[in-house]
């Protein structure tokens, strides 16, 4: 059995009265006190609805919140939300909250939850973000479901995005996992998941948990060990992804940095299983049924944008020269030269980028930190000229778009594996 | 056997078919002599209370439900001088008997139901209940699903449709009528002026019919009953009445009145929750019932079993409930009959002595006066072969040798057949070995009968359940007067820690009561036991 230091003695004693259950759903808090409830209500009423015949445990992992989190979590009962529930569960529902140890954050808030679910011996699992506005009793359903019936290790979320909503999973991490990994996934950096008890076990006892990759990249991560070590994978709908207020270019450099910075020690980590893996990727089983709201559309300035990204490439020119072929460097010049009205970066480009900047991680050509943060204006240059792209496609016309996009970092994978191990620095 | 007149709150109940309990005369059936000679083997068993399944004249198409002469035994079952000296023999061993009586109905073939249909101007015509047209009373369900489509049945003699909620050959009695009420009491008396004890009531809440009602539980109905309450307490003393009533625990307790209706009733939602709770190795639904048990007045009792002579009834659950207790215990969709599955306690255990015992620990340790019922003592098992509820009335077995020791008869002459197969086959499961061994389900069931009369905290203490985090732990205090018990019972299968919250006792030492032995005192801190798969422990708390 893994290491149980991360758990209170408190936190262990409440676990102990737990016992074996079925289904572990963990919400990992800090200071959500405006969100939680909701949250709250939606889990518990889905495990009554859908598994009231399950032994159930909700555990609140929390990162030390001062605005009462925890005692929104431990006072609200099923009771409080008679009014939702179609059904009456046969059993105690348990809810544990505690704090965990060490820096808050959702790497310690998991690996919480993955050594409950050890403990308990959780046969399915689900972990919810605290701030989902969106989440129905159905998500419940959807996430545990293929685990805990069909034998699926790892669900991961699909949700109806706003067109412009995601760029950076959708023309970014999905396709170079799709391209790489060998497995769409459309939201590898999800905040929603369903997992085994035997996935979560598996992770538990993984040797990463010591590094920063945990830390700011624990999605990608978890997404990618299961496809390497061969779980059995598949997707869920769940309908729209509204969470706690958040616009773009709100730490977006932040953001990037970190979840590719992921991406990236991912495929140090994972290198000789995708630069052996050959053939087309494939796409996941998808569970729920997808349907369409009309969701409020996401506002993007795109002149801020294209002007960040004009502005920040002359700058960095010196360190870009360290990261890119001449080529590919020579060529970001002449789109950020562009004017707004013929402002285009192709999708090739793109992808060399990336491609690029993932094997100048790989060879710590410079410093990696500094490398990463030479990508979020790139990335500003990519989501500018997508936008101009498809200001007027439709749903149906966005999936296709992003389709080829994906075929595009399908067509490159070799270039990848080509300048994987080339010599040191950039090529000139 | 003098008392304060309460003694059905101290009894151990002990339901038997006579006809099934044993056979003197060699016709294949038992009858009161046998039931005579076996008085000794229940008063050894420690039951101070026998409840008889019916025994009167009857056609028996519902098993003796369906009464053809109030005041009479039928012929199969001896005499009424062979009842007497059964009632005189049982008194004689402290043992009181409770007979049945069935008021709600009669048997079409009684004498009151042939005159009655014989014409319309009959002066007995009123006596039942009447109508033209099958429209009336349309909002009350059907009880018996799996046979009956209306409650009104066709009478071709006199060409109009008389009322019956349970089987169509049962017309129901107007007690509207003042006559039937005089003439239920007089039956009434009849058999307590003979001596018997307390008279279970059946089907109580359907005794009068309201247009646009349910027609169960009716004001009108609890009319009656405290008539007849006041009729017998004015003529007789430590009477009892026990009233079947299959409903909600706060629809039951209308029953009891303020005291001045029924004694006892049967707590029927209680028992599908213990099955279930310990199916589902979680406290939850015991704890829940009894958060919606309400009080009952202090001369009053509630009744409490494990099994009976019927179906393991799922109509007091939810639909979730019934379909997970079908699922868990009914995956053999014979098993299943009405709202409900004929099955014996043992069965229902899968024959693990471990669940066998803490369900009569459980049922023991309850408020509730417990009843046990024939043949559940050895772990009997039954016949899903048989039709209706028969499965669950075969024979008693006595022994390994001929006919289970039941009677000597010729195995086809028996009215029923015996259990016989490999596991609970009366060569397997039968008093006669258990009673040479003192780890025998037998002799262990005479142990906790006798601890349970041990005490008046189990037949009239208080409950209060405690909730200790771990919930397949359940623990509750039973208290009265200066008297506590602490039980705690594992319902899961595998061993639990529990932690109890015990300050308010602080200073007092757990004696645990089969063994006798001395548990370390409670202090300040959590009482932490560990329990053994289905373990339960009773503990005196003993202030020193």
């Amino acid at each position: 059995m893994a290491e149980t230091s991360a758990i209170s003695e408190d936190f262990l004693r409440q676990l102990t009265a737990v016992g074996e259950v079925d289904i572990l759903v963990g919400v990992p808090t800090f200071n959500n006190r405006d969100t939680i409830e909701r949250v709250l209500s939606a889990v518990q009423v889905g495990l009554t609805k859908y598994f009231h015949r399950e032994r159930c445990v909700l555990i609140n992992p929390d990162g030390g919140s001062t605005d009462g989190t925890p005692d929104i979590f431990k006072n609200a009962s099923v009771e409080d939300f008679g009014m939702l529930l179609t059904s009456n569960p046969l059993r105690t529902f348990h809810r544990v909250s505690a704090p965990y140890h060490g820096i808050p954050g959702k790497e310690t808030a998991l690996r919480t939850l993955f050594t409950a679910a050890d403990l308990l011996r959780a046969k399915a699992c689900a972990i919810f973000s605290p701030d989902s506005l969106s989440i129905t009793p159905e998500w419940v359903d959807s996430l545990i479901r293929p685990v805990y019936r069909e034998e699926y290790d790892f669900v991961a979320p699909v949700y109806q995005r706003q067109k412009f909503d995601g760029l950076l999973a959708r023309g970014l991490i999905s396709p170079v996992v799709a391209s790489l990994y060998g497995r769409r996934v459309h939201e590898p950096v999800g905040s929603e998941l369903g997992l085994s008890g035997r996935l979560a076990c598996h992770f538990l006892e993984s040797n990463v948990w010591e590094e920063d990759l945990t830390t700011f990249g624990l999605e990608i991560w978890m997404t990618t060990t299961a496809i390497v070590n061969q779980f059995r994978l598949g997707e869920s709908f769940l309908g729209p992804k509204i969470h706690a207020a958040k616009q773009f270019g709100q730490d977006v450099a932040g953001t990037v940095r970190q979840v590719v910075g992921a991406l990236f020690r991912c495929l140090d980590l994972h290198q000789d299983f995708w630069k052996r893996r050959e053939g087309a990727s494939e796409a996941l089983p998808l569970f729920g049924f997808e349907y369409k709201v009309a969701l409020e559309p996401l506002r993007i300035g795109k002149k801020g944008v294209l002007d960040t990204f004009r502005s920040q490439v002359e700058q960095l020119v010196p360190i870009l020269e360290s990261i890119l072929t001449p080529q590919t460097l020579l060529h970001l010049r002449n789109v950020a030269q562009l004017a707004d009205r013929d402002f285009h970066y192709p999708d090739e480009l793109w992808v060399k980028t990336i491609y690029e900047f993932a094997a100048a991680h790989h060879r710590s050509v410079i410093n990696r930190d500094h490398l990463l943060q030479a990508l979020p204006p790139l990335y500003r240059g990519w989501v500018g000229s997508f936008i101009l792209e498809n200001q007027k496609t439709d749903a149906a016309r966005m999936d296709q778009r992003i389709e080829a996009l994906g075929q595009e970092f399908d067509r490159w994978k070799s270039y990848l594996t080509d300048r994987w191990e080339a010599g040191t620095g950039g090529e000139r | 056997m003098a008392g304060d007149g309460l003694w059905y709150k101290d009894a151990v109940i002990y339901e038997l078919h006579v006809r099934g309990f044993y056979d003197s005369d060699g016709n294949g059936a038992g009858e009161f002599r046998g039931l005579t000679l076996k008085l000794d083997y229940l008063s050894d068993l420690g039951v101070n209370a026998l409840w008889l399944l019916p025994f009167y004249p009857s056609p028996l198409r519902d098993d003796g439900y369906d009464i053809s002469d109030y005041t009479n035994i039928h012929p199969a079952y001896g005499t009424l001088d062979d009842f007497r000296m059964f009632l005189d023999e049982s008194h004689r061993r402290g043992i009181r008997v409770i007979t049945e009586l069935v008021l709600n109905h009669t048997s079409d073939q009684h004498p009151w139901f042939q005159q009655a249909r014989s014409s319309r101007e009959n002066p007995r015509r009123d006596w039942y209940v009447w109508s033209d047209s099958v429209e009336r009373y349309k909002q009350a369900r059907i009880i018996f699903t799996d046979t009956e489509l209306s409650n009104w049945a066709w009478d071709p003699v006199s060409k109009s449709y008389y009322w019956h909620r349970f089987f169509s050959h049962q017309p129901d009695l107007n007690f509207d009528n003042p006559a039937v009420r005089e003439a239920a009491w007089e039956v009434m008396k009849f058999w307590f002026e003979m001596g018997v004890d307390g008279l279970r009531l059946d089907a109580v809440p359907y005794l009068v019919e309201r247009e646009g009602t349910s027609c169960e539980n009716l004001p009108e109905t609890h009319d009656v009953l405290k008539y007849l309450r006041r009729r017998a307490d004015e003529t007789f003393s430590e009477k009892m009445f026990l009233a079947e009533a299959n409903q909600w625990p706060r629809d039951v307790r209308q029953y009891f009145g303020d005291g001045d209706e029924c004694h006892m009733a049967f707590h029927f939602p209680l028992m599908p929750r213990m099955f279930m709770a310990i199916r589902l190795e979680d406290r939850k639904p015991i704890v829940d019932i009894f958060q919606q048990t309400p009080e009952i007045p202090a001369t009053c009792q509630w009744g409490i079993f494990l099994r009976n002579h019927d179906e393991l009834t799922l109509e007091m659950v939810t639909d979730e409930e019934r379909d997970y207790m079908y699922d868990e215990f009914a995956r053999d969709t014979r098993a299943k009959l009405n709202l409900g599955i004929r099955r014996r306690l043992a069965p229902l255990m899968e024959g693990d002595r471990r669940r066998v015992e803490l369900m009569n620990g459980l049922l023991m340790s309850m408020p509730g006066t417990p009843i046990l019922y024939y043949g559940d003592e050895i772990g009997m098992g039954d016949n899903i072969y048989l039709g209706d509820r028969n499965g669950v009335r075969t024979p008693m077995q006595w022994n390994g040798g001929w006919n289970a020791g039941f009677s000597n008869a010729d195995p086809e002459q028996l009215y029923s057949p015996i259990i016989s197969n490999p596991v609970y086959g009366y060569q397997a499961v039968n008093v006669e070995s258990q009673r040479r061994y003192d780890h025998s389900l037998l002799s262990w069931t005479k142990r906790l009968i006798r601890l349970r009369k041990s005490s008046r905290v189990f037949s009239r203490g208080t409950m209060e359940i405690l909730k200790p985090q771990n919930h397949r732990v359940l623990a509750y205090i039973r208290e009265f007067g200066n008297e506590r018990v602490l039980v705690v019972s594992n319902l899961s299968s595998q061993a639990q820690a529990a932690e109890l919250d015990l300050k308010r006792w602080k200073g007092s030492i757990p004696i645990e009561m089969f063994g006798g032995n001395l548990f370390p005192p409670i202090g300040d801190l959590p009482y932490l036991l560990t329990l053994g798969p289905y373990q339960f422990y009773w503990f005196r708390l003993r202030r020193l």
